[in-house]
């Protein structure tokens, strides 16, 4: 009996570690949505935010400053996004995708340039179990305070009224284009810090393409939380529990990819399943243009 | 073309050239290198001997295919990110079929490029079908999939399907007959160039010359006039996902079956995702596109070079590509169909 | 004041004042430049000359309203100027201040309720409260009661008329002349874009308002020629929903050879009973299609290949391309049944009959006026004999000549043996054309009328609903 409660609650806390950075992402992600702007480069805040922490870090020898840094990079990658998709009126999908490929060239450089190794780079101070705690709680915590901001302040408002209708939102007085690209920005400072998790938290390095994709599922945990960041966070549990599985699994014999692939999986029959029953934000997506 | 269209064209072509050359050259002065010297190597060895512009081509190959299928797909409205999967899966089936059943060489080279186009149109036609079926975003459909195909083709390579003993990482060496022939002597350029050059001129002929072709633009251009107008949306997003992955999946093909006659898991570097920037730097016009597919296969064999000659990191090759990406942007502002 | 959009002198040389207290109706037609001369007043548009001065804030409730459809009615009224306690919305203050401003102007109002759920009629009354919170000096209203029932409107001017006297200037703009001169005190006509006429309301009348509206004689229509109109479309207990648009239990009959008008307000089931013969939407009950019956499930394709055509309300999203040419465009629809070759003589053809400007087959269409775009959609749904046309809205928004071209085009067809539909919120276009009227009112059919015996009341009565 003690040791399938110890199974238990290992995958429970397994679960925690792995929906974290996936929690930070989606709240990301669902600040930028209901301001009306799609974010595809999840995946590059992340990296972002991984690796300039860890450079950081290094440098000053301070898991904090570099957890700073981190949200700092996130904060200005966004802000490219937030700049093409709101004064351009640019595709939000492709300039997202745009993004994540330089923001994974762009650490990769950075290895090179830096620590003079492909790869991943070396191991720098971290944040012990302490902080690594402190991460997690603080994903709920953001959580709670994400879902009161939207529903409760006059900034939330403003958001939640850009993503839905910008033009009506403009004939009020308010400045879609700019509510709009301080939402993205925030957003990415958020998400940012899923990264920092990644890579100051979990481990103590960055490595290429140790993101693997997570700034997707965070998408996928977005619409699945049916854009609020409750929703999303609890979406964001659901698939860290099918990624905490994959150890447990593992060894009673089911082939790794299998185990590696359930999330993705998971994720697009949530998509299959949720489609066309759940609505975005209606401006989602839709460049605003003044006339 | 409109004249708005033209002037639209030759100011996204001036960002392009600003963002490579200045991006560029920030970027090799930080790794100390002076740009005169990191670009003179990168053109250098694209096109410096004969065989270097035989490698300049293969790279274009290379990304002719996957930009060619997903330019299908944008015209249909669709957003293809998952050319990468489809292309990988494409080259394992053409890698394992070729060296699985040994066929003499007029059967053996079609059977093999065939496994490819079919195993990359079944990849396409999943998120094809999730679309159509349920309105599912083919944009977070194909980026999933693209991860499930690695998992998929590794376990695949190294279990059940496995070619070689021990757990070997790829399929067994294809037979002779199996191979694309070369089309420069001791250079690694194939056939499978002129069968991307027919294969651009034939989808454009389709699409401005066929009713197929004129009802996907239709459905990409005007969705609801299209539906009005007899157009099944459903299905013609179904056919242009499956036709976007089976020509990313003969993409991966003619890369096994010319280039590298085996499936190996890490044969592409990325080819689908930049294949984005070439469809979109070609206007999303087939015959532009393979302008665009030499410009970035420059890039990408020069880049290799720049690394070994001048020390530049070969990195800078993708980080500019991103950047294009972003700043083309605009190329395409879809009308909002999202359907979640 | 002037303003271009474009080619186009949207607004051009336009004085106009008002005075405090008075309610001045702004009319003209479709596109003479009324909405746009608001727009520019409450500061929504920038005119490129001249300027705008006014002794306090101006409010514009908007023909289609600027309101946010997914949130609550307090957020949309107070949205941008909350009451705040701290850092948060203080909900309490807000929703008790909408409520008081809805007794304050006779406007009841549930402020929590989510806007996307309210009848257009009482959204209408949340577009006002908006703009009346903040106390204006000047309201504009365009075209206010498009989409109100007849009883509606007259509540809606009583409130209108307590504005005035309260000292509020209100500026009318509308096409609707009997509201005009029932209510207002002065009038100012546009037409393209210029100001061609001032009067004070008890000094003119609906003829010579019309006339000024209209300039030179109106192009006469074809004639009517004498048919017997055949069985073609015949239907029982038809129900269809499209969106938010219900159809309920209809039945009425199309015959070869007839138009038969559909009178109703915006709003009432139109929409859902043209989106069911197109095969967009599934209908029940059944439909008769010469003689035999249509498929509920059917596609848009199956329609038109039995010789249905729909002429959709939208034609920029839901009938054209607009970045193609006009052969493309012509082509759009039977793109299956012509071959290519015979794409350009297809283009031709419609560009002659229905006179689309430029004449040029490789034009952009997005850079043609919207009449000949509409010219062009029309033109296309009648090329290949059609056996049934609707046409929904087929002249919104066109300059005259050309909505005289369609019309007459469409009486053509009707006598060479077509059976048409035709749905319009303008009932004066339905005068002029059907052989027989009948009215749509929530959604069901509730009169019905041959040209003989068209009686405009009872029309208007039925249109509100009531007996």
């Amino acid at each position: 009996m003690n040791a399938t409660l110890a199974a238990v609650l290992a995958v429970l806390g397994l679960t925690l570690v792995k929906a974290t950075p996936l929690i930070y992402a989606a709240l990301g992600g669902v600040l930028s949505e209901r301001s009306g702007v799609v974010n595809i480069g999840l995946e590059g805040i992340l990296i972002a935010g991984a690796f300039t922490s860890v450079a950081v870090s290094g440098a000053t020898g301070n898991p904090i400053l570099g957890a700073l840094a981190g949200v700092v990079a996130g904060a200005l990658v966004a802000a490219i996004l937030a700049f093409v998709a709101t004064r351009l009126g640019v595709d939000q999908i492709v300039a997202g995708t745009g993004l994540n490929i330089a923001a994974l060239a762009a650490a990769a450089f950075g290895l090179v340039l830096i620590y003079h190794q492909p790869g991943a780079s070396h191991e720098v101070p971290a944040f012990g179990k302490g902080g690594e705690a402190t991460l997690i709680v603080l994903a709920f915590v953001m959580t709670a305070a994400l879902q009161f901001v939207l529903a409760r302040t006059p900034w939330g408002l403003r958001v939640r009224a850009c993503g839905e209708d910008p033009g009506a939102a403009e004939s009020a007085g308010i400045d879609a284009l700019a509510t709009r690209f301080w939402a993205v920005v925030a957003g990415g400072a958020i998400a940012a810090l899923g990264g920092v998790y990644l890579s100051l938290a979990e481990l103590d390095l960055y490595s290429d393409g140790m993101t693997a994709g997570r700034g997707f599922i965070a998408l996928a945990a977005v619409i699945f939380g049916r854009w609020t960041p409750l929703g999303a966070t609890g979406a964001a549990l659901f698939f860290g529990f099918f990624a905490a599985l994959q150890y447990t699994l593992q060894r009673a014999g089911v082939p790794s990819e299998l185990m590696q692939a359930l999330p993705y999986l998971a994720a697009l029959v949530a998509l299959a399943g949720l489609a066309g029953r759940v609505r975005a934000p209606a401006a989602d997506g839709v460049p605003f243009l003044r006339s | 073309m409109s004249a708005v269209l033209r002037t639209r064209t030759a100011r996204d072509l001036i960002v392009v050239i600003v963002v490579v050359f200045g991006v560029g050259s920030i970027a090799m002065l930080l790794a100390h290198v002076s740009p005169l010297i990191g670009f003179g190597a990168l053109f250098d060895g694209a096109f410096g001997t004969k065989s270097e512009v035989a490698e300049t081509l293969v790279q274009a190959t290379n990304l002719l295919f996957p930009a060619l299928g997903i330019a299908v797909a944008f015209r249909a409205g669709l957003f293809n990110i998952g050319a990468e999967g489809q292309l990988l899966l494409g080259g394992f089936a053409a890698g394992w079929v070729g060296a699985q059943f040994p066929l003499p060489g007029y059967l053996a080279i079609p059977m093999v490029l065939t496994a490819g186009t079919l195993a990359g149109g079944a990849w396409g036609a999943i998120p094809g079908f999730l679309r159509a079926r349920f309105g599912a975003n083919e944009v977070i459909a194909t980026l999933m999939l693209n991860v499930v195909a690695m998992l998929l083709a590794t376990f695949l390579v190294t279990g059940p399907l496995q070619q070689g003993g021990g757990g070997a990482s790829e399929t067994a060496t294809l037979p002779k007959a199996a191979q694309l022939p070369d089309l420069i002597a001791d250079s690694r350029l194939t056939w499978a160039f002129i069968i991307a050059l027919v294969l651009a001129f034939v989808l454009r002929w389709v699409l401005q010359r066929t009713v197929f072709g004129y009802e996907l633009r239709a459905a990409g251009d005007a969705p609801l006039a299209a539906k009005r107008a007899g157009i099944d949306l459903g299905r013609t997003a179904f056919v242009a996902m499956a036709l976007s992955g089976a020509i990313a999946g003969l993409g991966g093909a003619t890369l096994v079956s010319g280039v590298l006659h085996r499936f190996n898991i890490g044969l592409s570097p990325g080819y689908g995702f930049i294949a984005i920037a070439v469809a979109l730097v070609g206007n999303l016009d087939p015959l532009w596109i393979i302008v665009a597919s030499i410009a970035f296969g420059m890039l990408q064999s020069g880049g290799i070079a720049m690394q070994a000659e001048a020390g530049v990191p070969r990195e800078v090759v993708s980080l500019v590509t991103g950047l294009v990406i972003i700043a083309l942007a605009g190329r395409r502002v879809m009308a909002s169909r999202r359907t979640t | 004041m002037r303003r271009r959009f474009g080619s186009v002198r949207a607004v051009d040389g336009v004085d106009l004042s008002l005075l405090p207290g008075e309610i001045h109706a702004l009319v003209g037609e479709n596109g003479a430049g009324k909405s746009t001369l608001a727009a520019i007043a409450y500061g929504a548009v920038r005119a490129d000359e001249g300027t705008v001065d006014a002794t306090g804030f101006v409010g514009l409730v908007h023909q289609h309203f600027k309101l946010i459809e997914r949130l609550r009615v307090w957020e949309n009224v107070l949205l941008n100027r909350e009451p705040r306690r701290g850092w948060t919305i203080d909900v309490a203050a807000a929703r008790a201040r909408v409520r008081a401003l809805g007794e304050r102007y006779g406007l009841d109002i549930d402020p929590d309720a989510v806007v996307e759920t309210l009848p257009v009629g009482i959204k209408q009354r949340v577009e006002l409260l908006r703009e009346l919170d903040r106390e204006p000096a000047v309201l504009l209203l365009d075209e206010p009661t498009a989409a109100l029932a007849p009883s509606e409107i007259a509540s809606f001017f009583a409130t209108v008329q307590g504005l005035a006297a309260r000292g509020t200037a209100v500026l009318v703009v509308t096409h609707k002349l009997t509201e005009v001169i029932a209510y207002s005190q002065r009038v100012t006509v546009m037409r393209a874009g210029k100001v061609v006429a001032r009067h004070l309301t008890s000094e003119t009348g609906i003829d010579q308002i019309a006339r000024e509206m209209v300039g030179g004689d109106v192009p006469a229509l074809a004639a009517r020629a004498t048919t017997v109109a055949t069985p073609l479309l015949d239907v029982r207990g038809l129900s269809a929903t499209s969106g938010t648009s219900e159809l309920l239990d209809a039945t009425f009959a199309v015959g070869a050879g007839e138009i038969v008008g559909i009178a109703g307000i915006e709003g009432n089931g139109q929409s859902a009973l043209a989106d069911a013969l197109a095969g967009l939407v599934p209908f029940a009950g059944s439909a008769d299609f010469a003689g035999r019956p249509l498929r509920a499930d059917d596609t848009p394709a199956a329609r038109l290949a039995l010789g249905i055509r729909v002429i959709p309300q939208d034609r920029r999203s839901e009938a054209l391309v607009l970045d193609w040419n006009v052969r493309d465009n012509v082509v759009l629809g039977r793109q299956r049944s012509l071959a290519p070759a015979q794409y350009g003589a297809a283009a031709r053809e419609v560009i002659e009959r229905f006179d689309v400007r430029p004449p040029n087959a490789d034009a952009i269409v997005d850079q043609l006026s919207g009449g000949n775009q509409q010219k062009l959609v029309v033109g296309r749904m009648l090329a290949g004999a059609p056996r049934l046309v609707v046409a929904y809205q087929p002249t919104r928004g066109i300059d005259i000549g050309a909505a005289a071209l369609v019309q007459s085009r469409l009486i053509e067809a009707r006598n060479a043996g077509a059976g048409v539909l035709l749905i319009s919120f303008e009932l004066d276009e339905i005068f002029a054309c059907a052989d027989r009227v009948l009215v749509i009112a929530g959604g069901r059919f509730v009169g019905a009328f041959e040209r003989a015996d068209i009686d405009r009341g009872r029309i208007g009565t039925l249109m509100a609903g009531h007996r």
